[in-house]
């Protein structure tokens, strides 16, 4: 055979091109005429190809599964554990004690400071009661921001609220002036049974600008002071008992000289385990009405302008807050779900190549 | 051949449909000659053309005429649904053609003709498989050299150049299988 020419060989190729079949042709007119419509004629991956895959070809979907699957574990356990610490700071600051609750607290170490003054004959309570119902003492403290021209009156009401609870005004001021001059200050004691309602009722004269409330332990010193005018009561009576006993002068003088100082002893803890009911029983509240300031308008005058732009500033500042809680969890992920899927193509082009060698 | 196939994607959606069909109804064939050239099994041939019209007719919308020629993006979509068909098959399928129908080649055609193109046929056997992919580009989907740069992503005289050095091969390979 002669040497190809060019014609001759570009003519040869161009008879060798493969035709689709007529069939094939007509069916595939169809499926454009209708907008190539879904179809599952060409294999997708399933679970017996997966398996067929060499495991090497795995590595880079699981492994990139197992880094979303811990990024979003993580994500989780900080966000649980950062909600565990919040409401365990939470619960320092409730005032709401009951049996259980404090069982395991550490009781405060009280000083029992010895006092003459006080009622020496208060009676103490029952030790079981005292243990089956711990003593706490509370105090809490709220500052209301309020307009100048509205301090007498909200002055007025932390009265009226004070006396609807049963509670004791020990210590008031009030200052008239302008904003930032003029302000209250109450120093309250409320029994702790209404502590609540109280708190709620100061909270509804004006806008609570501050509040805080807390709690402490006094059960130990409580006990300790009852039990002791338990044993001084006993010695009186052994004293007293002593003393119908006596026979010479000099013995009575003696009884009586130690009567006098257990019975003086004795008044010291009555007064003392009075003061801890005290404190127990009652809650000390101290009380601010302020003036000027960021709130001040927005207590009891009309909502405006600036309480508009601090609540559109608040509004913002959460969203913003949501949004980069957002982007902190959802950007590692979608970096690596990037990364992964920049791997992918790479290594889909590379395999390209390799097929064609 | 038509070069303008496809309309910008911030046209009408008709507009778009219709540069597609005009797209497809210029190609269909090219595109199966192609394939099939690339895969030397018929049905795996329909399967994989119908497949890269679907992509493609997905893709529609995302064509950037700036980027190349209707065609040329059209073939890059083939290549690689037929690349992939290749890779899953996990074999290594040559560039060859199917053994030619002598008998639907004419009446006219002579024994000689036949013979010829037996050797052709065989000559492509023996080419490296990225030369017979551009042969079977220029002369069986009837690519010019710029959308076959394209399609290989390759510049436009690097790819003239291997298709010439591919030709120059072939056209040996013919000698000596003569």
């Amino acid at each position: 055979m002669e040497p190809l020419k060019d014609d001759q060989l570009i003519a040869d190729l161009r008879a060798l091109r493969p035709t689709p079949h007529p069939q094939f042709a007509a069916e595939l007119d169809n499926r454009a005429a209708a907008g190539f419509p879904r179809r599952s004629r060409l294999p997708r991956p399933s679970l017996g190809r997966l398996r067929a895959l060499p495991p090497r070809r795995l590595l880079l979907p699981a492994g990139a599964l197992a880094v979303i699957a811990i990024a979003i574990t993580a994500v989780v356990v900080a966000t649980n554990q950062t909600e565990t610490r919040s409401g365990s700071g939470n619960l320092g600051l409730l005032n709401l004690v009951d049996e259980g609750a404090v069982e395991e607290a550490a009781p405060e170490a009280e000083a029992v400071a010895p006092s003459a003054t006080g009622a020496a004959g208060a009676e103490a309570k029952p030790f079981s009661q005292t243990v089956h119902h711990r003593a706490v003492e509370r105090a809490a403290e709220i500052t209301l921001a309020a307009t100048p021209e509205d301090v007498a009156d909200d002055a007025t009401r932390v009265f009226e609220a004070v006396h609807a609870n049963n509670g004791i005004v020990m210590r008031s001021s009030t200052q008239e002036g302008r904003a930032g001059e003029a302000g209250a200050t109450f120093e309250l004691l409320i029994p702790s049974a209404r502590l609540g309602d109280a708190m709620a009722a100061f909270s509804d004269i004006d806008h609570v600008r501050a509040r805080h409330e807390a709690t402490a332990d006094i059960t130990a010193p409580t006990v300790s002071a009852a039990e002791l005018l338990k044993e001084s009561r006993a010695r009186i009576d052994s004293l007293l008992a002593q003393l119908e006993a006596t026979e010479t002068e000099e013995e009575r003088e003696a009884v009586e000289a130690e009567l006098r100082h257990e019975r003086r002893h004795a008044s010291r803890l009555a007064a003392q385990l009075t003061h801890l009911h005290r404190r127990a029983d009652f809650s000390r509240v101290s009380l601010q009405i302020e003036t000027g300031g960021a709130d001040e308008s927005s207590g009891g005058g009309a909502w405006g302008i600036d309480d508009a732009l601090h609540d559109a500033g608040h509004v913002l500042t959460v969203a913003a807050a949501v949004i980069l809680i957002a982007l902190a969890v959802l950007g590692p992920i979608a970096l690596i779900a990037l990364l992964a899927w920049l791997t992918h193509r790479a290594w889909l082009r590379r395999e390209r190549r390799r097929v064609l060698g | 051949m038509e070069q303008t196939l496809v309309a910008d994607a911030k046209d009408a959606p008709r507009e778009a449909d219709l540069a597609f069909d005009r797209l497809y109804r210029s190609s269909r064939d090219d595109v199966y000659a192609y394939v099939a050239g690339l895969l030397r099994d018929e049905a795996a041939a329909e399967e994989v053309t119908a497949a890269a019209f679907e992509r493609a007719y997905r893709k529609r919308n995302r064509f950037d005429p700036q980027r190349g020629e209707p065609r040329a993006w059209l073939f890059g979509i083939a290549r690689n649904a037929a690349l992939d068909e290749l890779r899953r098959r996990g074999r290594q399928t040559e560039l060859t053609t199917e053994p030619a129908d002598l008998d639907s080649l004419g009446a006219h055609e002579g024994a000689e003709h036949d013979e010829r193109r037996l050797t052709v046929s065989a000559a492509l056997e023996r080419l490296q498989p990225g030369e017979r992919e551009l042969i079977a580009l220029k002369f069986f989907a009837g690519l010019n050299n710029a959308e076959i740069a394209q399609v290989l992503s390759l510049s436009e005289s690097n790819a003239g150049t291997k298709l010439h050095r591919a030709m120059t091969k072939l056209r040996e390979a013919c000698d000596g299988t003569a």
